[in-house]
């Protein structure tokens, strides 16, 4: 009887007004740093989230999120070549057909898209999978490394904020996050910042790491997984990127060719992958920087590619 | 072998086990309502039919002509009341024939009840029989399980409550003829209004001793759509396109027959489509 | 049904409480309802819309058919006077308001705390970290944000139910979006129309989207509802229209078909 009387009552009013931290969540005007997150009242969180978000193993789930990719990065004698598409989808919903899937990180060295071709220092991270996990992550990766050149007065090398995210998911593997990035960068002395740049005197010079990384490219996902390589390609259309990338990659390739090659392997991608689509999205990160390339419809670049070149010859207007 | 062809089943269970949803049938969400008056029984019922929440047709038809004196609203599955009381009518003809005397109303409710239960349900038929015949006025419900009822007013679908809550309050005993057309209307506008699942037109057959039946398509229009703000017409060459083909009337008769009609418009075969511009 | 057959399976009563919870499965636990309603957004050169039905329902009934889904966020008073942005929320209503009423708390607070209204992108920004907060028990709502941004130009942010969100020319959300969506593609960023004779073949030039002025996005508006009234059972009643300019927020009422 105690136990029913005990499983049935609860203190009067237990729930009735928010809590002292749920008030001050709500008058604290910037997002918390630490990372709490509500969870249902359910013995299993992960599981129930499932059964409302993933419509792969419930098509007719309430809530469906953004999802859906190619993006493809590489590296070669020129530097790190970063390109996607910019479809998001719903289950079967193209949600958006504009996402921007490359995020510049690291604050203090973010430009907004400049049309110029002016580089932009600091890192690039591409998005695959859960767009709200991806644009989140990275913001708060950006977070941290803005910290970083702060304490530190240099800028973070691609090893070490790679690091930062890949710690992250693992540490909420199993909770079911849902990313695929790649994060693109290069790190050369010229990283150090001057000393005017962070507004504090800059005492010593210590060398922490490697400060000649180079052009330096890493692989992290929702598993925890993290890879360094010369050659990626996330998302549902990844098999055709890999494709065309494999057969035609060469490390010494020109920037001209490994600009094209990048937009060409998106757009193999886009052709055959119903979730991929929208505009190729190309960025080229060298010493100095990253540079766009240009947001450009895929339409009008597959009819050039085809008609010029005579590849996707399957196609024909032919009645 | 005659009837329902299952050569599909087992497949159709085993991909929906495997999760292949199952496709949608046009349902008639719907408010379908009887009421008898002193000389005859008046059936209505609303237009709207559904897929999902979408509407699929505006302006359809759940009034089913059964016999000249006997006639059927349906809710449930569309293409289950249309097939059904097809079925049915065309064997109340039969036995009119063979037995040589005008069809009952309870002769074909019973028809209908055997049906429906034979199939245990799977034939999603809801539908309120009503007629006049020899032994007086006749007006049931029979649900796709094939249980029946007799009432003096009765509603189904979806809009079932709305309607009924009408008669419930506005009923009397000694309705007549235009009294029961009034009050059946307003019951389906009950289910057109607040029901999701009806929608539209309001549609109403009145059957009557010793007179011919009368099917008042579309006795009211509540629901008029209003004029679109701005024109969509597209200046010609606004689409784009790869590659053309003519393909001339000689060519074409290579392969059907072609029969010109005169430009007049009221010689056109054929019920002219309501279409908006 | 009625079973006549397993009462000599069960032992006692069975009343839910004299098993223990311990060890059962537990299912069930739907916290959500799909409230249904649409919504859609349009921005011009110097003017925002954000515009709503006002049906609430659940299944096949109307909860109410006068349910405001647009908000004005950040206002002086309960009017919402003096609010530079507004919300759309489409989905699950208690979700909705929740997120409404966070939001508006949090722009509050902002000005307060730096005697200056916040900007439409910071506005923004915080809204896509309030929605990843509950990542792992979402809010059910497709949102909406609209205001003028630094330039006075039209602003308009969408999101998805747990935070990522862009910034648009136009959107479409809840349960007529796949009806609306395509339309607005079409009227507004002129997607499959081309400038008639500008060539043959692959040389004829794309129709280049525009902004669109006031009068001309009203009238979308207006028709992109009236027709998904037409063919989406959960959209009707009345058509809520919010229109934010420089010289403030106008909120506006048609009536749509009730049936």
């Amino acid at each position: 009887m105690d136990k029913i009387v005990a499983q049935y009552s609860r203190p009067s009013h237990q729930n009735e007004f928010y809590s002292e931290q749920e008030q001050q969540d709500l008058t604290e005007t910037l997002p918390p740093l630490s990372l709490k997150f509500a969870l249902p009242p359910v013995a299993n969180p992960s599981a129930f989230l499932r059964a409302m978000t993933d419509d792969h193993s419930n098509p007719s789930c309430p809530i469906k999120l953004a999802h859906g990719t190619t993006t493809l990065a590489f590296r070669f004698q020129g530097g790190i070549i970063v390109c996607t598409d910019s479809r998001a989808t719903a289950g079967n919903w193209i949600a958006s057909q504009t996402v921007k899937k490359v995020i510049p990180v690291s604050r203090l060295s973010r430009g907004e898209d400049k049309p110029s071709n002016e580089p932009t220092p600091g890192l690039l991270g591409t998005m695959a999978g859960g767009a709200a996990d991806c644009q989140y992550w990275l913001r708060y990766l950006s977070q941290q490394c803005t910290l970083h050149e702060i304490r530190h007065k240099r800028r973070i090398t691609v090893a070490a904020a790679s690091k930062i995210l890949a710690n992250l998911t693992y540490s909420y593997k199993g909770y079911g996050l849902s990313m695929g990035t790649m994060l693109a960068g290069v790190r050369t002395t010229a990283s150090f910042l001057p000393s005017n740049q962070v507004g504090l005197e800059l005492t010593s010079t210590a060398f922490i790491g490697n400060p000649q990384e180079g052009p330096a490219l890493y692989y992290i996902d929702s598993d925890g997984t993290r890879l360094p390589g010369n050659l990626f390609c996330v998302g549902s259309g990844q098999t055709f990127a890999y494709g065309v990338l494999d057969a035609n990659y060469r490390y010494d390739l020109t920037e001209e060719e490994a600009l094209a090659l990048g937009r060409r392997a998106i757009l193999a991608a886009m052709h055959r992958d119903a979730y991929s689509g929208g505009f190729i999205n190309l960025y080229h990160v060298k010493e100095e920087g990253w540079v766009h390339h240009g947001f450009d419809d895929m339409n009008p670049i597959f009819w050039k590619t085809k008609l010029e070149s005579g590849e996707f010859s399957n196609v024909t207007s032919e009645l | 072998m005659p009837g329902f062809d299952f050569s599909n089943y087992n497949r159709n269970a085993a991909l929906h086990a495997r999760g292949v949803p199952l496709p949608k049938a046009t349902s008639t969400g719907t408010t379908i309502v009887g009421c008898i008056y002193d000389n005859g029984v008046v059936i209505a019922a609303d237009t709207r039919a559904t897929s999902g929440p979408i509407v699929a047709d505006k302006n359809c038809e759940k009034l089913h002509y059964i016999a000249p004196k006997i006639w059927c609203a349906g809710a449930g599955t569309a293409a289950d009341t249309e097939f059904t009381t097809a079925l049915i009518s065309s064997n109340v003809e039969l036995h009119s024939l063979s037995t040589g005397r005008d069809p009952r109303v309870i002769t074909c409710m019973t028809m209908l009840k055997q049906h429906l239960f034979r199939y245990q349900g799977h034939i999603g038929a809801y539908l309120v029989v009503a007629g006049v015949d020899p032994t007086g006025v006749g007006l049931y419900t029979v649900h796709a399980h094939g249980s029946t009822d007799k009432l003096p007013y009765v509603t189904m679908g979806s809009g079932s409550l709305a309607a009924m809550s009408v008669f419930e309050s506005m009923w009397q005993p000694d309705l007549n003829k235009e009294g029961a057309i009034a009050l059946c209307s307003e019951a389906i506008k009950a289910g057109i209004f607040n029901d999701l699942g009806s929608g539209s037109n309001v549609d109403v057959c009145v059957i009557e001793k010793d007179k011919p039946t009368q099917l008042l398509r579309n006795y009211e229009k509540p629901n008029e759509r209003g004029e679109k703000e701005r024109n969509y017409r597209f200046p010609r060459g606004t689409t784009a396109w790869l590659n053309q083909k003519v393909i001339s009337k000689e060519d074409m008769k290579k392969y059907v027959t072609i029969e010109t009609l005169s430009g007049d418009d009221n010689l056109a075969a054929g019920e002219k489509m309501e279409v908006d511009v | 049904m009625t079973s006549l057959m397993d009462h000599q399976a069960r032992e006692t009563v069975g009343y839910s409480f004299s098993e223990s919870t311990a060890g059962v499965k537990q299912h069930g636990f739907y916290p959500y309802t799909d409230n249904g309603g649409s919504t859609l957004g349009i921005t011009g050169s110097d003017f925002a819309i954000l515009a709503g039905d006002t049906r609430s329902t659940s299944g096949y009934n109307i909860n109410s058919r006068m349910v405001p889904k647009v908000f004005k966020i950040g206002g002086d008073d309960e009017t919402g006077e003096g609010a530079n942005i507004i919300l759309s929320v489409v989905g699950f209503a208690a979700d909705g308001t929740a997120l409404k009423e966070r939001l508006d708390t949090v722009v509050k607070m902002y000005k307060y705390q730096h005697g200056k209204p916040m900007s439409v992108s910071a506005c923004a920004q915080r809204l896509s970290t309030i929605l990843y907060q509950k990542r792992f028990f979402p809010y059910y709502v497709h949102a909406i944000l609209a205001g003028l941004d630094e330039e006075g130009k039209g602003a308009l942010y969408s999101y998805d139910p747990v935070g990522s969100y862009e910034r648009e020319q136009c959107r479409a959300a809840g349960a007529a979006a796949s009806l609306i969506m395509p339309f607005l593609d079409n009227q507004v960023n002129f997607k499959n129309q081309y400038i008639p004779g500008s060539g043959e073949g692959h040389a004829l030039v794309a129709k280049k989207p525009e902004p669109l002025p006031l009068e001309t996005v009203k009238g979308l508006v207006r028709d992109a509802f009236t027709s998904a009234v037409e063919r989406h059972i959960e959209v009707g009643d009345n058509l809520q229209m919010v229109i934010i300019t420089k010289a403030g927020i106008e909120e506006v009422y048609h009536p749509l078909k009730k049936d």
